[in-house]
């Protein structure tokens, strides 16, 4: 940060205390020396600038038709609860977390700070995030239009990709009505769900656990009176990690990997704004490293072989909103799997969602699958539910 | 990974450094959430000012949708109108962080709540969802209400004045003569306040949402059959069915309705209860004879007299527009 923004973003009424309280910080007000300070508030019997909670119940049944699949079958499960903390830090931050309980484990998905203090449109975001790649991956799972996140992101990037990391986000203006948006962000890790809901897979996996680095750029614009154009291009780069067949105890090291996407969405909205359309697409490309073959070299040693090719894939969907309350549509995603063989995998959803209120969600959703001539149908009834305060901000 | 972080840092640097700053301007450039406050910061800031509405005058405002030029425009803004009481809040707050224009933070000099000192109705006794969406301030529609011109007019005054001191004595001249046609409006208003009062076929009315509450509440009507059974949530048939069976009652000859509910049970409800659905614009320009804010109030007391079946005023013609 330099000098200019510092003073900027701390009033100069602030900053002599400021460096004061940094001088003398062992002797704190309101407490002996040596004991731990208050964070934020000190008193402790009352309410006040508490963060806004909310909380998200996410509930799903599903009955799967499958050859070979162990989800063969009906199952009724609480797919995730979401419980959300959100607010203002400081006048130029503000923070929030999500603590997620799914597949009986309790984990914080998103814990991170905007610092929003700069001229300009510039934020800075530190801490664990989802990744700035495409239109969907920012969505959280129970957010998203269809049960499941389109079958080439979950090959490519995994069901949710959050990391550990920063990110550099600012936008601008062309013209009276288009924003153009960027971000570049550098994770040490990253924290990805788990792909089980693709067919199973021979090969090991990158690890996340090492630097990534991400970037978009995107622009919005109004394209008439009542519809509108987003364009972007992102790209999700793994400079070094190495995979590692845990049963062997054997890695290939210094592999790198990126994955390019494109994408398109047009929206159209009617003069009331409660019926619509919204077509939309991206396209993803994997290059480099992108997974690993185990070899084994006889008398009981083993290596990793890493498999360096490139792999597509996309997805298409149509929307229709026909009230304030129902909305339907229809998605197809094609993919070659990052795997042995690089099988393709198509994937068809149709879906209808119905909101009962603002807090409520209720979708049904058909899924239909192959790959590799495995065929598998899936019919879906996801109910959503919104508790308190939940918003996502402006996404673009 | 340290060369990576110090060139992050050097770009948002560099990005500070050379952040937009607005050059100097002729005019005061006010954004307005509805048309209703934009048309009132015309009227009040003539050629001093550049207005522009956010939402349409036929939109949900329950959930405006986010533009490109939604957000350019809340970024330029020098002066933000919202009308306040909750009505904006699913999506103005959202956007004005993104659009992060400091002038129009809450409580800067910028940011102008039209509603202040307004009593609103329906404030709710408690706040749970369990009485639907209800908005914690009370009914924010308080702009469809003959009496609130006065309450949006001085609000809008002050916020210029505060935003553009050397332009008071313009805005001050500008306010007094709209206040005059308020005072000329509300006496003529007055005339169907006391047509309603007189006639004694007409005291309770049926709406979809809450939103023709205010103007309902200054003709004397009771609003208390609703087709939603609480604000924002759906009616179920069993719930239609007792709407049906309360009209015939009462013999209540209109529904009011806007574009955006959902009007198809509106009209079976008018079907089976021989009503009429009386179809009115929630703010200026949501319908052809809306244009102006005298209009959007002269047309819609004048459409629910008709529905009533009362007579016809015989004063003096509507008043629309003057020139000024």
């Amino acid at each position: 940060m330099n000098p200019r923004t510092l003073s900027r973003a701390v009033p100069g009424r602030y900053i002599l205390p400021f460096l004061i309280g940094g001088l003398f910080a062992s002797v704190s007000l309101g407490q002996t020396p040596g004991m731990p300070q208050s964070g934020s508030q000190s008193t402790r019997f009352d309410n006040d600038f508490n963060p806004a909670i909310g909380m998200v119940l996410d509930l799903a049944g599903t009955f799967v038709d499958a050859e070979s699949s162990a989800a063969d079958g009906f199952e009724l499960s609480l797919r995730s609860t979401e419980l959300s903390f959100s607010s203002w830090v400081d006048p130029t931050a503000w923070a929030y977390a999500n603590v997620v309980f799914a597949k009986d484990e309790i984990a914080l998905e998103e814990g991170a700070v905007h610092y929003v203090g700069f001229e300009g449109n510039t934020t800075l975001r530190a801490g664990r995030f989802f990744v700035d790649f495409g239109k969907q991956m920012q969505a959280h799972m129970h957010a998203l239009r269809t049960f499941d996140r389109p079958a080439v992101l979950r090959a490519f990037l995994g069901s949710e990709l959050g990391g550990d990391g920063m990110q550099y986000d600012s936008w601008t203006t062309a013209g009276e009505a288009t924003i153009v948006r960027w971000s570049l962000g550098a994770f040490n890790s990253l924290v990805t769900e788990s792909d089980a809901e693709l067919p199973s897979e021979s090969a090991f996996r990158p690890s996340l656990s090492e630097l990534a680095l991400t970037a978009r750029l995107t622009g919005y614009a109004d394209v008439s009176e009542s519809s509108t154009l987003q364009i972007g291009a992102s790209m999700r780069y793994l400079p070094d990690f190495e995979i590692h067949d845990e049963a062997n105890d054997v890695k290939a090291i210094g592999l790198s990997n990126t994955v390019f996407g494109l994408d398109a969405t047009w929206g159209w909205l009617d003069d009331t704004n409660t019926k619509g359309w919204t077509a939309g697409m991206e396209w993803l490309a994997m290059k480099g490293d992108m997974y690993g073959e185990s070899l084994d070299l006889g008398g009981g040693n083993f290596a990793v072989t890493p498999i360096n090719d490139s792999a597509m894939g996309y997805y298409v969907f149509v929307d229709r909103v026909m009230d304030k309350s129902n909305s339907a549509g229809v998605q197809f995603s094609s993919v070659e799997l990052p795997q042995a063989g690089m099988p393709r995998l198509g994937e068809f959803d149709a879906y209808f969602t119905h909101k009962p209120t603002e807090f409520q969600r209720l979708r049904y959703g058909l899924t239909l699958s192959e790959s590799e001539g495995q065929e598998e149908a899936r019919l879906s009834v996801q109910y959503t539910l919104f508790l308190g305060p939940h918003a996502h901000g402006v996404q673009f | 990974m340290k060369t990576l972080l110090t060139c992050l840092l050097l770009l948002i640097s560099f990005t500070s450094a050379h952040g937009a700053t607005r050059v100097g301007k002729d005019k005061l450039n006010v954004v307005a959430t509805v048309p209703d406050l934009a048309w009132f910061a015309e009227q009040i800031g003539g050629d001093r000012v550049t207005v522009t509405s956010l939402a349409k005058g036929t939109e949900n405002l329950h959930s405006l949708s986010v533009r490109p030029r939604t957000i350019v425009t809340i970024s330029k803004a020098d002066v933000l109108l919202e009308m306040g009481l909750s009505l904006e809040s699913t999506w103005l707050p959202e956007l004005v962080l993104t659009a992060r224009n400091r002038k129009i933070n809450p409580g800067e000099p910028g940011r102008v709540i039209c509603s202040s000192g307004w009593s609103a109705l329906d404030v709710p006794t408690s706040l749970s969802r369990e009485g639907g969406d209800v908005h914690p301030d009370g009914n924010p529609h308080f702009a469809l209400s003959p009496l609130a011109g006065p309450t949006i007019a001085r609000n809008v005054l002050t916020g210029l004045i505060l935003n553009d001191p050397k332009g008071e004595l313009v805005y001050q001249k500008r306010f007094d003569d709209l206040s005059r046609r308020l005072d000329k409006s509300a006496r003529h208003w007055a005339r169907y306040q006391a047509l309603f009062a007189e006639a004694t076929c007409c005291k309770k009315a049926v709406v979809y949402h809450m939103e023709f509450d205010y103007l309902l509440a200054f003709l004397g009507l009771e609003t208390e059959i609703a087709i939603e059974p609480k604000p924002g949530v759906p009616p179920t048939p069993n719930h239609l069915a007792k709407v049906i069976s309360a009209m015939r009652g009462e013999s209540i000859p209109v529904i009011l309705t806007a574009a955006w509910s959902k009007n198809k049970q509106v009209t079976m409800v008018a079907t089976k209860t021989d009503a009429q659905v009386l179809e009115l614009p929630t703010m200026v320009s949501g319908a052809d004879w809306a244009s102006d804010w005298f209009a959007l109030i002269d047309g819609s007391l004048e459409r629910i007299r008709i529905g009533y079946g009362l007579p016809e005023l015989v004063e003096e013609p509507v008043l629309g527009e003057e020139p000024h």
